[in-house]
């Protein structure tokens, strides 16, 4: 039996090699990673349960409806169709981020689904468990070039979309539309994807029109185009992470900035998004963006048309009821 | 004078991964001017970090790698299954066979020299999620450095998202184990 040698200059330089690489390119990727992993370790303890989940979320027939999943998952009926915003059911992302609140519905309890939409492929968007665990025959809709990270999931179909173009089945018209975020999945392939592979959605049908922005920073002239193209009844708008400000900025809206994106698009209602799911960034607490949120829209008067849903909480929502506390249209 | 050489290529190699990792740390409208060849490029001079035991020393080593030929067999329908240099880790550890040249350089010497060379045949076969969390690697190998070249069979998994892998490599006619833990970035 052959033994194995370590001389001790190997065996000193392997860790140092290891741990100074490992911690450089890690923070030569994101000076502030190390820290946000750090937080993420931090926050351990028991998933927040939540009580009387929803066992039949979609109806026969409903004008509207939409139900909050957690974080970016929203289950929207319009009429007859039933749309899937970024399904994230499982209780960890990315193998380290663990999910504080339970996801607000059973995938078991989704018996019928025309569309999913996936904003983009990081791992708090794009969950192949989650996936697993809905009905296939559902059309899968994602950015141009996100299909690169889409296993073979047994779907009925997939379709990417450019911004700017849309897709037409059956009276359901859905726009890609810009929004401003950061490419591909695992960091390195950021940089050379041909397409940037991250979008927003309008959902047009029967005259109802429902902007989901996905995952965005804030960019004036971006939400300002997309106010005057399209007549938006509700705008689905990340408000989370908030800190590091400095950093997120680049990728994220604070909730000011998304009310700001909800009076440039002109929207009726804002829902936001991205928020008490999971702990992001450095921000405090699990509710530290939806009570900016809530101070914010009543300082500025739009409280009413700023609906933050709990997890898990459905509404159905009369839109005729907002056309008179609407001015401006 | 053999430790301040050693020291100087470490310098020098996380020096170059630092400056090239600020790349994908931009965000994508600050990136819209950068060309995608040449960021994938300066990527790949990036190192895979690798230790190997062979039969008398274990080596630790800088690995550059580059994949020619990838079939991917694991995607959605309408994906592309074959693809040149560039992949994704998705379309690499959801299924997939790739034919791979590795160039190593060793801290310590293997054998008289600091360098290895290796073409690999690998199969990546996803054991949960789409093997992100767990994949299997099965192999052939021809590996070539100053202690032995030889033909090697390649059996070991990964994990992390393919950052992680261990394998256990055989070479039958010269009755040699090797084991290798690689921290791969692609």
């Amino acid at each position: 039996m052959k033994t194995l040698s370590f001389n001790k200059y190997t065996k000193k330089n392997f860790l140092l090699f290891l741990i100074i690489h490992l911690s450089l390119y890690i923070t030569g990727c994101n000076p502030l990673l190390s820290r946000f992993l750090e937080k993420a370790f931090e926050e351990t303890g028991e998933i927040e349960k939540v009580e009387n989940k929803i066992k039949k979320p979609i109806f026969e027939d409903v004008e509207l409806s939409i139900l909050w999943i957690g974080h970016s998952s929203f289950l929207i009926q319009i009429g007859d169709k039933v749309f899937l915003t970024d399904p994230i059911f499982t209780n960890s992302i990315g193998m380290i981020l663990k999910r504080k609140v339970e996801a607000g519905l059973c995938p078991s309890a989704i018996d019928r689904l025309d569309y999913v939409l996936i904003s983009h492929p990081h791992f708090d968007h794009l969950s192949y468990g989650s996936l697993k665990n809905i009905p296939k025959a559902a059309k899968i809709l994602l950015p141009k070039g996100g299909l690169r990270y889409m296993p073979n999931l047994g779907f009925s179909d997939y379709k990417e979309i450019l911004p700017w173009t849309s897709l037409n089945i059956g009276g359901v018209k859905i726009t890609a539309v810009p929004v401003k975020h950061f490419n591909g999945r695992y960091g390195f392939d950021n940089g050379w994807l041909k397409y940037d592979t991250y979008t927003g959605y309008v959902i047009e049908y029967q005259n109802k029109k429902i902007f989901f922005a996905g995952d965005t920073g804030y960019d004036a002239e971006k939400f300002k185009e997309l106010g005057e193209k399209f007549r938006i009844d509700i705008a689905l708008i990340p408000i989370a992470p908030i800190e590091p400000r400095d950093f997120m900025k680049r990728v994220h809206t604070d909730p000011q900035e998304a009310l700001q994106i909800f009076y440039d698009t002109q929207a009726t209602i804002m829902i936001p998004t991205h928020h008490r799911t999971f702990i992001q960034g450095l921000d405090s607490t699990l509710t530290y963006a939806e009570d900016k949120l809530r101070k914010l829209s009543a300082e500025n008067g739009v409280e009413d048309r700023v609906l933050i849903l709990k997890i898990g909480e459905q509404r159905i929502i009369n839109l005729e009821k907002y056309k008179d506390i609407i001015t401006g249209r | 004078m053999k430790n301040r050489m050693n020291r100087f290529c470490i310098t020098i190699v996380i020096f170059w991964s630092c400056i090239v990792a600020i790349d994908p740390a931009l965000s994508q409208d600050e990136k819209k001017s950068i060309d995608i060849n040449t960021t994938w490029l300066k990527l790949q001079t990036v190192p895979n970090i690798t230790w190997t035991s062979f039969p008398h020393q274990t080596n630790f080593a800088f690995e550059w790698e580059i994949a020619p030929v990838i079939y991917s067999f694991g995607m959605a329908k309408r994906n592309q299954q074959l693809h040149f240099f560039k992949v994704t880790q998705t379309e690499r550890f959801s299924g997939s066979i790739e034919f791979n040249t590795t160039l190593q350089l060793f801290m310590s010497k293997a054998g008289r020299s600091h360098w290895g060379f290796s073409g690999q045949l690998l199969a990546h076969l996803p054991l949960i999620e789409y093997g992100e969390n767990l994949g299997m690697n099965l192999g052939v190998a021809r590996y070539s450095n100053s202690i032995i070249t030889s033909n090697y069979i390649i059996a070991g998994f990964s994990t992390l998202f393919g950052f992680f892998h261990y394998n256990i490599k055989y070479s039958p006619s010269a009755s040699i184990w090797m084991h290798s833990i690689e921290f791969r970035f692609f």
